[in-house]
Protein backbone atom coordinates (compact mmCIF):
# COMPACT_ATOMS: atom_id res chain seq x y z
CA UNK A 1 0.00 0.00 0.00
CA UNK A 2 1.10 3.56 -0.59
CA UNK A 3 0.53 6.11 2.14
CA UNK A 4 0.16 9.81 1.40
CA UNK A 5 3.50 11.58 0.97
CA UNK A 6 4.57 14.18 3.53
CA UNK A 7 5.68 17.63 2.44
CA UNK A 8 9.02 18.92 3.66
CA UNK A 9 8.33 22.42 4.98
CA UNK A 10 11.68 22.95 6.66
CA UNK A 11 15.10 21.43 7.20
CA UNK A 12 17.90 22.55 9.46
CA UNK A 13 20.95 21.29 11.28
CA UNK A 14 23.94 22.41 13.22
CA UNK A 15 27.45 21.63 12.07
CA UNK A 16 28.47 18.14 13.18
CA UNK A 17 31.69 17.81 15.14
CA UNK A 18 33.11 17.55 18.63
CA UNK A 19 31.56 20.05 21.00
CA UNK A 20 32.67 20.98 24.52
CA UNK A 21 30.78 19.65 27.55
CA UNK A 22 28.69 22.79 27.99
CA UNK A 23 27.13 22.30 24.54
CA UNK A 24 24.53 19.83 25.74
CA UNK A 25 22.35 17.40 23.82
CA UNK A 26 19.37 19.66 24.49
CA UNK A 27 21.18 22.75 23.24
CA UNK A 28 22.23 21.07 20.00
CA UNK A 29 18.72 19.76 19.39
CA UNK A 30 17.19 23.17 20.04
CA UNK A 31 19.66 24.75 17.59
CA UNK A 32 18.74 22.34 14.81
CA UNK A 33 15.02 22.61 15.58
CA UNK A 34 15.07 26.41 15.48
CA UNK A 35 16.83 26.27 12.10
CA UNK A 36 14.18 23.90 10.70
CA UNK A 37 11.30 25.97 12.12
CA UNK A 38 12.82 29.13 10.66
CA UNK A 39 13.26 27.42 7.29
CA UNK A 40 9.57 26.41 7.39
CA UNK A 41 8.43 29.85 8.56
CA UNK A 42 6.67 28.02 11.39
CA UNK A 43 6.18 29.29 14.91
CA UNK A 44 5.96 27.10 17.98
CA UNK A 45 2.17 27.25 18.19
CA UNK A 46 1.84 25.66 14.73
CA UNK A 47 3.51 22.36 15.67
CA UNK A 48 1.29 19.40 16.56
CA UNK A 49 3.85 16.85 17.73
CA UNK A 50 7.54 16.15 18.11
CA UNK A 51 9.45 12.98 17.11
CA UNK A 52 12.96 12.60 18.49
CA UNK A 53 15.58 10.06 17.43
CA UNK A 54 18.56 9.38 19.69
CA UNK A 55 20.49 6.43 21.15
CA UNK A 56 22.53 7.62 24.12
CA UNK A 57 20.39 10.59 25.13
CA UNK A 58 18.91 8.96 28.20
CA UNK A 59 15.33 8.81 29.43
CA UNK A 60 12.83 11.24 27.88
CA UNK A 61 15.51 13.17 26.00
CA UNK A 62 12.80 14.33 23.62
CA UNK A 63 10.77 15.84 26.44
CA UNK A 64 13.91 17.47 27.88
CA UNK A 65 14.50 19.05 24.47
CA UNK A 66 10.84 20.09 24.07
CA UNK A 67 10.92 21.82 27.46
CA UNK A 68 13.86 23.97 26.30
CA UNK A 69 12.47 24.51 22.83
CA UNK A 70 8.99 25.63 23.87
CA UNK A 71 7.14 22.56 22.65
CA UNK A 72 6.40 21.24 26.14
CA UNK A 73 3.01 19.67 26.51
CA UNK A 74 2.82 18.23 22.98
CA UNK A 75 2.89 14.55 22.08
CA UNK A 76 6.64 13.85 22.16
CA UNK A 77 8.06 10.40 21.42
CA UNK A 78 11.60 9.03 21.61
CA UNK A 79 12.78 6.63 18.88
CA UNK A 80 15.73 4.26 19.17
CA UNK A 81 16.90 2.00 16.33
CA UNK A 82 20.62 2.59 16.93
CA UNK A 83 22.10 4.32 13.86
CA UNK A 84 18.68 4.34 12.17
CA UNK A 85 17.02 6.18 15.08
CA UNK A 86 16.64 9.51 13.28
CA UNK A 87 15.27 7.85 10.16
CA UNK A 88 12.86 5.83 12.29
CA UNK A 89 11.58 9.05 13.89
CA UNK A 90 10.98 10.43 10.39
CA UNK A 91 9.12 7.27 9.42
CA UNK A 92 6.84 7.43 12.46
CA UNK A 93 6.13 11.10 11.77
CA UNK A 94 5.23 10.31 8.14
CA UNK A 95 2.88 7.52 9.30
CA UNK A 96 1.11 9.89 11.73
CA UNK A 97 0.64 12.52 9.00
CA UNK A 98 -0.69 9.93 6.56
CA UNK A 99 -3.09 8.70 9.23
CA UNK A 100 -4.49 12.20 9.64
CA UNK A 101 -3.43 12.36 13.27
CA UNK A 102 -1.32 15.52 12.84
CA UNK A 103 -0.77 18.18 10.16
CA UNK A 104 2.56 19.79 11.11
CA UNK A 105 5.25 17.89 13.00
CA UNK A 106 8.84 18.44 14.03
CA UNK A 107 11.42 15.67 13.80
CA UNK A 108 14.76 15.98 15.58
CA UNK A 109 17.70 13.60 15.40
CA UNK A 110 20.39 14.27 17.98
CA UNK A 111 23.39 12.70 19.65
CA UNK A 112 26.08 13.83 22.04
CA UNK A 113 28.70 11.09 21.68
CA UNK A 114 31.96 12.68 22.77
CA UNK A 115 31.14 12.51 26.48
CA UNK A 116 29.47 9.08 26.32
CA UNK A 117 31.33 6.90 23.81
CA UNK A 118 35.04 6.03 23.65
CA UNK A 119 36.97 3.74 21.31
CA UNK A 120 34.05 2.99 19.03
CA UNK A 121 30.50 1.70 19.30
CA UNK A 122 29.56 -1.91 19.96
CA UNK A 123 26.50 -4.10 20.35
CA UNK A 124 24.49 -4.36 23.54
CA UNK A 125 26.56 -6.17 26.21
CA UNK A 126 23.85 -8.85 26.37
CA UNK A 127 24.35 -9.81 22.72
CA UNK A 128 26.50 -12.90 22.16
CA UNK A 129 28.68 -11.09 19.61
CA UNK A 130 29.71 -8.58 22.27
CA UNK A 131 30.77 -11.41 24.59
CA UNK A 132 33.34 -12.68 22.09
CA UNK A 133 34.84 -9.26 21.30
CA UNK A 134 32.73 -7.89 18.46
CA UNK A 135 32.93 -4.14 17.94
CA UNK A 136 31.33 -2.43 14.94
CA UNK A 137 34.64 -1.82 13.19
CA UNK A 138 35.48 -5.53 13.48
CA UNK A 139 32.28 -6.52 11.69
CA UNK A 140 33.24 -4.30 8.78
CA UNK A 141 36.83 -5.57 8.80
CA UNK A 142 35.42 -9.10 8.43
CA UNK A 143 33.18 -7.86 5.61
CA UNK A 144 36.01 -6.06 3.79
CA UNK A 145 38.42 -9.01 3.99
CA UNK A 146 35.84 -11.35 2.48
CA UNK A 147 34.75 -8.84 -0.16
CA UNK A 148 38.33 -8.49 -1.37
CA UNK A 149 38.75 -12.27 -1.52
CA UNK A 150 35.45 -12.88 -3.31
CA UNK A 151 35.51 -10.06 -5.84
CA UNK A 152 39.19 -9.31 -6.36
CA UNK A 153 38.65 -5.80 -5.02
CA UNK A 154 41.75 -3.96 -3.87
CA UNK A 155 42.42 -2.12 -0.63
CA UNK A 156 42.86 1.05 -2.70
CA UNK A 157 39.41 0.69 -4.28
CA UNK A 158 37.80 0.40 -0.85
CA UNK A 159 39.79 3.38 0.43
CA UNK A 160 38.46 5.37 -2.54
CA UNK A 161 35.11 5.63 -0.72
CA UNK A 162 36.76 7.77 1.97
CA UNK A 163 38.64 9.88 -0.59
CA UNK A 164 35.41 10.53 -2.51
CA UNK A 165 33.26 11.38 0.52
CA UNK A 166 35.86 13.69 2.05
CA UNK A 167 36.19 15.47 -1.32
CA UNK A 168 32.40 16.00 -1.34
CA UNK A 169 32.38 17.34 2.22
CA UNK A 170 34.59 20.27 1.27
CA UNK A 171 31.38 21.83 -0.07
CA UNK A 172 29.22 21.06 2.98
CA UNK A 173 29.27 23.73 5.72
CA UNK A 174 27.60 21.29 8.13
CA UNK A 175 30.27 18.58 7.77
CA UNK A 176 32.63 17.72 10.60
CA UNK A 177 35.71 17.55 8.31
CA UNK A 178 35.33 19.69 5.17
CA UNK A 179 38.79 18.72 3.98
CA UNK A 180 39.99 16.35 1.26
CA UNK A 181 42.10 13.30 2.11
CA UNK A 182 44.46 11.49 -0.23
CA UNK A 183 44.43 7.78 -0.94
CA UNK A 184 47.84 7.56 0.80
CA UNK A 185 46.40 9.14 3.95
CA UNK A 186 43.66 6.52 4.05
CA UNK A 187 46.05 3.63 3.40
CA UNK A 188 48.60 4.84 5.95
CA UNK A 189 46.17 5.72 8.73
CA UNK A 190 46.38 3.90 12.05
CA UNK A 191 44.89 0.39 11.70
CA UNK A 192 41.59 -0.09 13.56
CA UNK A 193 40.19 -3.45 12.41
CA UNK A 194 42.32 -4.79 9.58
CA UNK A 195 42.16 -4.22 6.69
CA UNK A 196 40.38 -1.03 7.79
CA UNK A 197 42.16 1.97 9.27
CA UNK A 198 41.10 5.16 10.99
CA UNK A 199 39.98 6.95 7.82
CA UNK A 200 37.81 3.99 6.81
CA UNK A 201 35.72 4.65 9.94
CA UNK A 202 33.17 7.35 10.60
CA UNK A 203 34.16 9.52 13.56
CA UNK A 204 32.62 9.85 16.99
CA UNK A 205 30.54 13.00 16.63
CA UNK A 206 28.11 15.38 18.28
CA UNK A 207 25.31 16.98 16.33
CA UNK A 208 21.66 17.49 15.59
CA UNK A 209 19.41 17.80 12.56
CA UNK A 210 15.72 18.60 12.28
CA UNK A 211 12.86 18.71 9.82
CA UNK A 212 9.32 20.05 9.69
CA UNK A 213 6.99 17.71 7.80
CA UNK A 214 3.38 18.43 7.01
CA UNK A 215 0.20 17.39 5.22
CA UNK A 216 -1.44 19.57 2.53
CA UNK A 217 -3.55 21.07 5.32
CA UNK A 218 -0.33 21.76 7.19
CA UNK A 219 1.09 23.60 4.18
CA UNK A 220 -1.96 25.87 4.27
CA UNK A 221 -1.54 26.39 8.01
CA UNK A 222 2.03 27.53 7.42
CA UNK A 223 1.00 29.69 4.47
CA UNK A 224 3.32 27.83 2.11
CA UNK A 225 2.31 28.20 -1.51
CA UNK A 226 5.19 26.33 -3.11
CA UNK A 227 5.39 22.91 -1.49
CA UNK A 228 8.94 21.72 -1.03
CA UNK A 229 10.19 18.24 -1.76
CA UNK A 230 7.93 15.38 -0.75
CA UNK A 231 8.90 12.49 1.47
CA UNK A 232 7.21 9.67 -0.45
CA UNK A 233 7.82 7.15 2.28
CA UNK A 234 10.30 5.38 4.47
CA UNK A 235 10.56 1.60 4.67
CA UNK A 236 11.78 -0.17 7.79
CA UNK A 237 12.99 -3.75 7.93
CA UNK A 238 15.04 -5.70 10.44
CA UNK A 239 17.85 -8.15 9.89
CA UNK A 240 16.76 -11.77 9.84
CA UNK A 241 18.41 -14.78 11.46
CA UNK A 242 20.61 -16.27 8.74
CA UNK A 243 21.38 -19.93 9.31
CA UNK A 244 24.08 -21.59 7.23
CA UNK A 245 27.36 -20.35 5.81
CA UNK A 246 26.36 -17.93 3.06
CA UNK A 247 28.00 -14.74 1.80
CA UNK A 248 28.55 -12.35 4.70
CA UNK A 249 28.16 -9.50 2.19
CA UNK A 250 24.90 -10.75 0.70
CA UNK A 251 22.99 -7.86 2.34
CA UNK A 252 19.66 -9.61 2.00
CA UNK A 253 18.36 -7.12 4.55
CA UNK A 254 19.25 -4.26 2.18
CA UNK A 255 17.58 -6.05 -0.73
CA UNK A 256 14.40 -6.36 1.33
CA UNK A 257 14.60 -2.72 2.41
CA UNK A 258 14.87 -1.65 -1.24
CA UNK A 259 11.93 -3.81 -2.34
CA UNK A 260 9.85 -2.41 0.50
CA UNK A 261 10.77 1.16 -0.50
CA UNK A 262 9.82 0.61 -4.14
CA UNK A 263 6.53 -0.95 -3.02
CA UNK A 264 5.74 1.88 -0.59
CA UNK A 265 6.57 4.75 -2.91
CA UNK A 266 6.02 3.58 -6.48
CA UNK A 267 9.59 4.64 -7.25
CA UNK A 268 11.98 2.18 -8.90
CA UNK A 269 15.75 1.82 -8.73
CA UNK A 270 16.10 3.40 -12.19
CA UNK A 271 14.47 6.62 -10.87
CA UNK A 272 17.11 7.33 -8.20
CA UNK A 273 19.36 10.31 -8.98
CA UNK A 274 21.41 10.34 -5.77
CA UNK A 275 21.86 8.34 -2.61
CA UNK A 276 22.71 9.36 0.92
CA UNK A 277 24.18 6.04 2.07
CA UNK A 278 25.05 4.90 5.59
CA UNK A 279 28.82 4.71 5.08
CA UNK A 280 29.72 4.15 8.72
CA UNK A 281 32.75 2.37 7.23
CA UNK A 282 34.10 2.53 3.66
CA UNK A 283 33.21 -1.08 2.84
CA UNK A 284 29.66 -0.58 4.13
CA UNK A 285 28.85 1.95 1.39
CA UNK A 286 29.94 -0.57 -1.22
CA UNK A 287 28.11 -3.69 0.00
CA UNK A 288 24.93 -1.80 0.90
CA UNK A 289 24.68 -0.10 -2.50
CA UNK A 290 25.01 -3.55 -4.02
CA UNK A 291 22.44 -4.97 -1.61
CA UNK A 292 19.95 -2.28 -2.66
CA UNK A 293 20.46 -3.40 -6.26
CA UNK A 294 21.75 0.02 -7.32
CA UNK A 295 25.22 -1.29 -8.21
CA UNK A 296 25.92 -4.77 -9.64
CA UNK A 297 27.12 -7.36 -7.11
CA UNK A 298 30.89 -7.19 -6.67
CA UNK A 299 31.27 -4.02 -8.75
CA UNK A 300 30.94 -1.40 -6.01
CA UNK A 301 34.62 -1.02 -5.22
CA UNK A 302 35.60 -0.69 -8.88
CA UNK A 303 32.71 1.75 -9.48
CA UNK A 304 33.95 3.93 -6.63
CA UNK A 305 37.55 3.98 -7.82
CA UNK A 306 36.35 4.85 -11.33
CA UNK A 307 34.36 7.85 -10.10
CA UNK A 308 30.93 6.41 -10.89
CA UNK A 309 29.63 7.33 -7.41
CA UNK A 310 31.29 10.76 -7.28
CA UNK A 311 29.55 14.07 -7.98
CA UNK A 312 29.19 14.15 -11.74
CA UNK A 313 29.35 10.34 -11.95
CA UNK A 314 26.72 7.83 -13.01
CA UNK A 315 25.07 7.67 -9.55
CA UNK A 316 26.41 10.15 -6.97
CA UNK A 317 26.56 8.64 -3.49
CA UNK A 318 26.96 10.81 -0.39
CA UNK A 319 27.31 14.28 -1.93
CA UNK A 320 27.08 15.53 1.68
CA UNK A 321 30.31 13.77 2.60
CA UNK A 322 28.45 10.88 4.19
CA UNK A 323 28.99 9.62 7.71
CA UNK A 324 32.72 9.37 7.03
CA UNK A 325 33.11 13.12 6.60
CA UNK A 326 29.89 14.87 7.67
CA UNK A 327 30.27 12.88 10.90
CA UNK A 328 28.04 10.32 12.56
CA UNK A 329 26.22 11.43 15.71
CA UNK A 330 24.24 8.19 15.56
CA UNK A 331 20.73 9.43 16.38
CA UNK A 332 21.09 12.48 14.13
CA UNK A 333 22.36 10.81 10.96
CA UNK A 334 19.02 9.73 9.45
CA UNK A 335 17.61 13.24 9.79
CA UNK A 336 20.80 14.84 8.43
CA UNK A 337 20.54 12.59 5.37
CA UNK A 338 16.93 13.75 4.81
CA UNK A 339 18.05 17.39 5.18
CA UNK A 340 20.65 16.75 2.47
CA UNK A 341 18.05 15.20 0.16
CA UNK A 342 15.85 18.26 0.78
CA UNK A 343 18.59 20.70 -0.21
CA UNK A 344 19.59 18.61 -3.21
CA UNK A 345 15.99 18.39 -4.46
CA UNK A 346 15.47 22.12 -3.90
CA UNK A 347 18.63 22.72 -5.92
CA UNK A 348 20.26 24.68 -3.11
CA UNK A 349 23.20 22.37 -2.33
CA UNK A 350 25.81 24.75 -3.79
CA UNK A 351 29.16 23.19 -4.65
CA UNK A 352 27.89 19.70 -3.93
CA UNK A 353 24.70 19.98 -5.99
CA UNK A 354 23.80 16.89 -8.01
CA UNK A 355 22.71 18.38 -11.35
CA UNK A 356 19.07 17.77 -12.18
CA UNK A 357 18.33 15.77 -9.04
CA UNK A 358 14.65 14.81 -8.97
CA UNK A 359 14.51 11.73 -6.75
CA UNK A 360 16.80 10.77 -3.88
CA UNK A 361 17.11 7.85 -1.50
CA UNK A 362 18.64 7.76 1.94
CA UNK A 363 19.60 4.57 3.74
CA UNK A 364 20.39 3.88 7.37
CA UNK A 365 21.46 0.64 9.01
CA UNK A 366 21.40 0.56 12.78
CA UNK A 367 22.84 -1.93 15.19
CA UNK A 368 23.79 -5.58 15.06
CA UNK A 369 22.12 -8.68 16.46
CA UNK A 370 24.04 -11.95 16.72
CA UNK A 371 23.18 -14.40 13.96
CA UNK A 372 21.35 -11.84 11.79
CA UNK A 373 22.38 -9.66 8.87
CA UNK A 374 21.67 -6.45 10.75
CA UNK A 375 19.60 -4.64 13.31
CA UNK A 376 17.38 -2.06 11.62
CA UNK A 377 17.43 -0.77 8.05
CA UNK A 378 15.52 2.23 6.71
CA UNK A 379 15.15 3.37 3.10
CA UNK A 380 13.64 6.83 2.72
CA UNK A 381 12.59 8.15 -0.68
CA UNK A 382 12.10 11.83 -1.48
CA UNK A 383 11.11 13.51 -4.72
CA UNK A 384 11.10 17.07 -5.99
CA UNK B 1 35.63 -22.58 54.65
CA UNK B 2 33.08 -22.20 51.84
CA UNK B 3 33.51 -24.57 48.95
CA UNK B 4 34.62 -22.90 45.72
CA UNK B 5 32.06 -23.53 43.05
CA UNK B 6 33.28 -25.33 39.96
CA UNK B 7 33.78 -23.37 36.75
CA UNK B 8 30.65 -23.15 34.63
CA UNK B 9 29.75 -21.99 31.11
CA UNK B 10 29.27 -18.22 30.97
CA UNK B 11 25.83 -18.80 29.48
CA UNK B 12 23.56 -21.75 30.08
CA UNK B 13 23.02 -24.07 27.15
CA UNK B 14 25.73 -22.57 24.92
CA UNK B 15 28.59 -24.98 25.50
CA UNK B 16 29.66 -28.01 27.56
CA UNK B 17 33.06 -28.26 29.14
CA UNK B 18 34.10 -31.92 29.07
CA UNK B 19 34.91 -32.43 26.33
CA UNK B 20 34.60 -28.80 25.17
CA UNK B 21 31.80 -28.56 22.62
CA UNK B 22 29.51 -25.79 21.42
CA UNK B 23 25.83 -26.67 21.61
CA UNK B 24 23.51 -25.84 18.76
CA UNK B 25 19.88 -26.58 18.06
CA UNK B 26 18.60 -28.87 15.32
CA UNK B 27 15.19 -28.66 13.69
CA UNK B 28 13.42 -32.01 13.51
CA UNK B 29 11.34 -30.81 10.59
CA UNK B 30 13.92 -29.39 8.14
CA UNK B 31 17.24 -30.40 9.78
CA UNK B 32 18.55 -26.80 9.96
CA UNK B 33 21.24 -26.49 12.64
CA UNK B 34 21.85 -23.15 14.37
CA UNK B 35 24.25 -21.68 16.88
CA UNK B 36 23.48 -20.31 19.38
CA UNK B 37 20.52 -22.61 20.08
CA UNK B 38 17.12 -21.03 19.44
CA UNK B 39 13.59 -21.94 20.43
CA UNK B 40 12.49 -21.71 16.81
CA UNK B 41 13.94 -22.85 13.51
CA UNK B 42 15.12 -19.89 11.41
CA UNK B 43 14.94 -22.17 8.36
CA UNK B 44 11.27 -23.18 8.49
CA UNK B 45 9.93 -21.35 11.61
CA UNK B 46 8.95 -24.58 13.36
CA UNK B 47 8.98 -24.42 17.16
CA UNK B 48 9.03 -28.19 17.62
CA UNK B 49 10.68 -30.58 17.56
CA UNK B 50 13.85 -28.64 18.27
CA UNK B 51 16.65 -30.63 19.89
CA UNK B 52 20.07 -29.80 21.30
CA UNK B 53 23.01 -30.94 19.21
CA UNK B 54 26.76 -30.94 19.81
CA UNK B 55 28.79 -29.14 17.17
CA UNK B 56 32.11 -30.29 15.77
CA UNK B 57 35.07 -28.66 17.54
CA UNK B 58 36.95 -28.18 14.27
CA UNK B 59 36.26 -25.60 11.61
CA UNK B 60 37.82 -23.24 9.10
CA UNK B 61 38.24 -19.47 8.98
CA UNK B 62 35.69 -17.88 6.61
CA UNK B 63 36.88 -14.32 7.25
CA UNK B 64 38.95 -12.56 9.91
CA UNK B 65 40.05 -9.20 11.18
CA UNK B 66 42.73 -7.99 13.56
CA UNK B 67 41.12 -5.64 16.05
CA UNK B 68 43.60 -2.94 17.04
CA UNK B 69 41.28 -0.42 18.68
CA UNK B 70 38.42 -1.20 21.04
CA UNK B 71 36.50 0.51 23.82
CA UNK B 72 38.26 0.82 27.20
CA UNK B 73 38.62 -2.49 29.07
CA UNK B 74 39.12 -4.62 25.97
CA UNK B 75 42.75 -5.64 25.40
CA UNK B 76 44.04 -5.30 21.84
CA UNK B 77 45.19 -6.61 19.44
CA UNK B 78 43.15 -9.76 18.91
CA UNK B 79 42.05 -11.78 15.94
CA UNK B 80 38.29 -12.08 15.47
CA UNK B 81 37.01 -14.52 12.88
CA UNK B 82 33.97 -16.17 11.41
CA UNK B 83 34.50 -19.92 11.73
CA UNK B 84 32.55 -22.31 9.54
CA UNK B 85 31.78 -25.70 11.09
CA UNK B 86 31.03 -28.90 9.15
CA UNK B 87 27.39 -28.83 10.33
CA UNK B 88 26.84 -25.76 8.14
CA UNK B 89 27.04 -23.36 11.05
CA UNK B 90 29.03 -20.11 11.26
CA UNK B 91 30.40 -19.02 14.64
CA UNK B 92 32.09 -15.75 15.57
CA UNK B 93 35.06 -16.09 17.90
CA UNK B 94 38.61 -15.08 18.66
CA UNK B 95 41.50 -17.04 17.17
CA UNK B 96 44.74 -17.62 19.08
CA UNK B 97 47.91 -19.59 18.48
CA UNK B 98 48.80 -17.75 15.31
CA UNK B 99 50.42 -14.39 14.64
CA UNK B 100 47.86 -11.90 13.31
CA UNK B 101 49.81 -11.51 10.05
CA UNK B 102 49.83 -15.30 9.53
CA UNK B 103 46.05 -15.80 9.60
CA UNK B 104 44.45 -16.54 6.25
CA UNK B 105 40.98 -17.39 4.98
CA UNK B 106 40.59 -21.16 5.04
CA UNK B 107 42.97 -21.85 7.91
CA UNK B 108 41.87 -24.72 10.19
CA UNK B 109 41.00 -24.00 13.84
CA UNK B 110 39.94 -26.00 16.89
CA UNK B 111 37.58 -24.97 19.68
CA UNK B 112 39.05 -24.41 23.13
CA UNK B 113 37.52 -23.22 26.40
CA UNK B 114 38.75 -19.92 27.80
CA UNK B 115 38.05 -17.77 30.86
CA UNK B 116 35.22 -15.26 30.36
CA UNK B 117 35.55 -13.55 33.75
CA UNK B 118 33.86 -14.38 37.04
CA UNK B 119 30.34 -14.52 38.30
CA UNK B 120 29.12 -12.46 41.30
CA UNK B 121 29.93 -15.33 43.69
CA UNK B 122 33.46 -15.81 42.35
CA UNK B 123 32.70 -18.76 40.11
CA UNK B 124 34.92 -18.85 37.06
CA UNK B 125 32.88 -18.40 33.88
CA UNK B 126 34.01 -20.33 30.83
CA UNK B 127 33.56 -19.19 27.25
CA UNK B 128 35.14 -20.26 24.01
CA UNK B 129 37.69 -19.31 21.41
CA UNK B 130 39.54 -21.11 18.62
CA UNK B 131 43.16 -22.17 18.27
CA UNK B 132 44.83 -22.32 14.89
CA UNK B 133 45.33 -25.99 14.05
CA UNK B 134 48.89 -25.70 12.79
CA UNK B 135 50.70 -23.32 15.10
CA UNK B 136 53.32 -21.13 13.53
CA UNK B 137 56.34 -21.95 15.69
CA UNK B 138 59.44 -19.85 15.88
Amino acid sequence: MTLAPAHVAGAGMIRFGKYPADVTLERMAVGAARAALLDAGADLTQIDACYVGHVFGGPVAGQRIAAQLGLDGLPVSNHENYCASGATALREAWVALAAGLHDVVLIVGVEKMTDRVAGGVRPDPGDLDAAVGYVMAAGHGLSARRYMADHGATREQIAAVAVKNHAHSVHNPFAQYQRPVSIEEVLNARPIAEPLGLLDCSPISDGAAAMVLCTPAGLRRLGLVAPGPRMLGCALVSGSVRPGTGDVNEEDVSRRAAEEAWKLTGIGPEDIDLVEMHDCFTIAEIVRMEGLGLIPRGAGAAWTAAGETSLGGRLPVNPSGGLLSRGHPVGATGVAQACELTWQLRGTAGGRQVEGARVGLSYCKGGTVNGTDGGSVTTLVMSK
Amino acid sequence: MPAVAAARPFREGLLKLTPPRLLGSRCGRCATVTFPPREFCPGCRAVEPITETELSPEGTVYSFTVVRQAPPGIEVPYVLAYIDLPEGVRVLGQVVGVAPEAVTIGVGVRLEPTAFGRDGDGTELVGYRFRAASEVTA
